[in-house]
């Protein structure tokens, strides 16, 4: 089945662009020129893609609704304004900001990884080198062995985690507080041990991994 | 239009009147003092009269003669006998009856001084000597006449209610207190003047939030509630003129919206297309001219944020909002973000940060936009070095951030790149934040370092 987006731009040439790139893409698209039916439209959308200057209602207030009526819908801004105050204001119910001129297949990427953290893709396997993710059955397959892998609650929290946010880079900051849901103390050495026996797991290697990998005074990145 | 003070409202006349009061009062005090005890002396003999029997010479006098009077031809016995129950009901008074030869009889009680045998010399004596004298003594010739003989009683003065005249102990309490009052008032009129001023000025040091001090209530109409008065229209002027600078500031920010919304509308249409060619069979010149596209397009609507940007900034329309942060977190987030970009681009990464966090007070925003505008200038203007290294180092005692690429040096990279205005609007918040910075560039490579002023 096909995913729906909601696309609400009122630019007639980008609008017309832009839906048929999605399109492309495998996207069904609803794209609207005006804030006025994003209510009713957005109802079976799995995600809304919203202009923030549109005449009428512009886009912070039309987003704001949007998220009160449907939490769970993603919304990505797309924007034109640069001022950093209309960034924040906006990212309090956008859950990504794209700014105007966008590149396509960074729009796309965008798109697909809002899509994957609101769980709204099908459940997939994931082919992560020699393993299988089942994400609807919390079940991880090593290949070699055809046997599953046993984590802890932890580690399964913070692989599904990455998993999620694959192919970008987390700070450890990120993870934490995206896995504990608690403010990251500096110098806390929790994380790491953690990576380090959930390597142990899921690396063939653990002492040069493969899946998770360590970006030097950065953070971590699980590459797909 | 300025109201007037009302005459007697004005602060002056308030106090010409307490001054010429306490010049006014000495006339009147003294006249109006001596009534005054008068009255209240009267008013407590009332009381004392029924409470002490001795009290009222007059009353003891009267009832003295009355006495007398009674034991008219009695016997010796009966007389004795009723002094003696005089003696009862006036138990501190002193009694004596002398007959008609003049030999006391009947001493109550008995005491030295009072003849046993009255000649003519000591009666005048005793006559003259009680006399207005003290104890107080009142004389009765029994039946009222000489023949019977005469009682006495003597009771002391200090039993009786003292007419006490008005003397000069009432006179220096009364000039004290007149002047404890004079000066009371005053007290009380300059230090209500005092708290009232300090007030005001309470109120001209607490601005709000907006850097504006609230309105005062006025409760007076004398100088002090006109200078309030005074204050409340400035603070209204003010307010009017920070609500005019912000409808201005409110116009600007929309006016710049709109002109970035003009101008990168475009843009996003020109990258979109060009991205339909890319996907169209086209020779290597054709892609190369849509890579060449796309990359100017994306510094196009750089430019355009940071001209943009820098108007702002310029013109301290900024929102800033500083606070204490861990600026190591900012730099990991920042370069996080930038990897996969560096990655692209093969650049060797070096990022070096302490564990610990770093603690500076600035607006995250900003430092944000900061390092982005470095990492922007190192992509565009280093590439060439392929290295970026980030970490941290002491420089006069402070622990500064340094960032440093190994492209061909500011020299090479400034003719005409537009390399400027980024680096002049990280110039300008860098000042805004009281932060430190320095740029060191050969023809190795550049160093940017940053540390607190403070």
């Amino acid at each position: 089945m096909k995913q729906r987006l909601l696309y609400i731009e009122d630019d007639q040439e980008i609008g017309q662009w832009t839906s048929e790139y999605l399109h492309e893409k495998g996207y069904e698209v609803v794209w609207l020129t005006s804030g006025d039916q994003a209510l009713d439209a957005a109802e079976n959308s799995d995600l809304v893609l919203l202009d923030v200057m549109l005449p009428g209602l512009d886009g912070f207030t039309i987003g704001q609704r949007l998220k009160k009526e449907h939490p769970h819908t993603p919304i990505l801004m797309l924007s034109a304004r640069t001022a950093i105050d209309d960034k924040l204001y906006g990212l309090q119910f956008a859950d990504d900001y794209v700014t105007k001129p966008f590149h396509p297949d960074e729009l796309a990427a965008r798109i697909e990884v809002l899509l994957r953290r609101y769980e709204k893709q099908e459940a997939a396997i994931t082919e992560l080198k020699h393993l299988h993710v089942y994400p609807g059955e919390n079940r991880i397959v090593d290949t070699r062995t055809n046997e599953e892998l046993v984590l802890t609650g932890k580690q399964y929290h913070i692989f599904t985690y990455m998993l999620r946010h694959r192919n970008q880079i987390l700070t450890k900051e990120q993870i934490y507080e995206g896995v504990w849901g608690e403010p990251y103390i500096e110098g806390d050495k929790t994380l790491m041990v953690h990576i380090r026996h959930l390597r142990e797991k899921i690396e063939s290697d653990p002492s040069q991994p493969g899946i998770i990998e360590t970006i030097r005074g950065i953070g971590y990145r699980l590459k797909l | 239009m300025k109201p007037r003070v009302l005459f007697r409202k004005s602060l002056l006349v308030r106090y010409m009147l307490i001054v010429f009061a306490a010049l006014v009062i000495w006339p009147i005090i003294f006249p109006l003092a001596s009534i005054l005890y008068q009255l209240t002396t009267d008013y407590s003999n009332e009381a004392k009269l029924k409470e002490n029997i001795y009290a009222g010479g007059d009353r003891l006098e009267k009832r003295w003669h009355e006495e007398a009077a009674a034991l008219k031809d009695a016997k010796e016995a009966a007389i004795a006998q009723r002094l003696r129950d005089l003696k009862r009901e006036f138990p501190k008074a002193d009694l004596f009856w002398v007959d008609q030869t003049g030999r006391t009889r009947l001493m109550l009680p008995e005491r030295p001084g009072i003849p046993r045998q009255w000649s003519a010399g000591d009666s005048i004596a005793f006559m003259k000597q009680s006399f207005n004298g003290d104890p107080f003594t009142a004389v009765a010739f029994i039946g009222q006449q000489p023949e019977q003989g005469f009682i006495v009683i003597q009771v002391p003065r200090k039993l009786m209610v003292s007419n006490a005249s008005f003397d000069s102990a009432h006179v220096f309490i009364i000039v004290i207190a007149v002047f404890v009052l004079f000066i009371a008032s005053s007290w009380w009129f300059f230090y209500r003047l005092r708290s009232r001023l300090v007030h005001l000025e309470e109120a001209m040091t607490s601005p709000d939030r907006s850097g504006i001090p609230a309105p005062v209530e006025v409760r007076s109409s004398d100088e002090i509630g006109q200078l309030e008065h005074a204050f409340n229209r400035m603070i209204g002027e003010l307010q009017q003129s920070r609500q005019r600078q912000r409808e201005e500031e409110d116009l600007r920010k929309k006016l710049i919206a709109n002109l970035s919304h003009d101008l990168r509308t475009p843009l996003t249409t020109i990258r979109g297309h060009a991205h339909s060619l890319q996907q169209e069979p086209l020779s290597d010149r054709g892609m190369q001219s849509l890579t060449l596209i796309d990359t100017k397009v994306g510094d196009l609507a750089q430019l355009i944020d940071n001209l943009l940007s820098y108007t702002l900034l310029s013109a301290k329309k900024y929102e800033f909002h500083p606070e204490r942060t861990d600026i190591l977190r900012l730099v990991r987030a920042s370069a996080a973000g930038w990897f996969p970009v560096w990655e692209k681009e093969g650049f060797e990464v070096n990022v070096d940060l302490p564990e610990h966090p770093l603690i500076w007070e600035v607006d995250p925003q900003w430092f944000a936009r900061i390092l982005d505008n470095l990492f922007q200038n190192v992509l565009r203007h280093a590439a060439s070095g392929r290295y970026i290294g980030i970490r941290t180092e002491m420089r006069t005692g402070r622990e500064a951030l340094v960032i440093e690429d190994r492209g061909p040096g500011m020299e090479a990279v400034s003719q005409g790149k537009g390399a400027g205005i980024g680096l002049t609007i990280v110039a300008l918040m860098v000042q805004e934040m009281r932060l430190h910075w320095e740029v060191a560039s050969n023809s190795g490579g550049t160093i940017t370092l940053m540390y607190p002023k403070n």
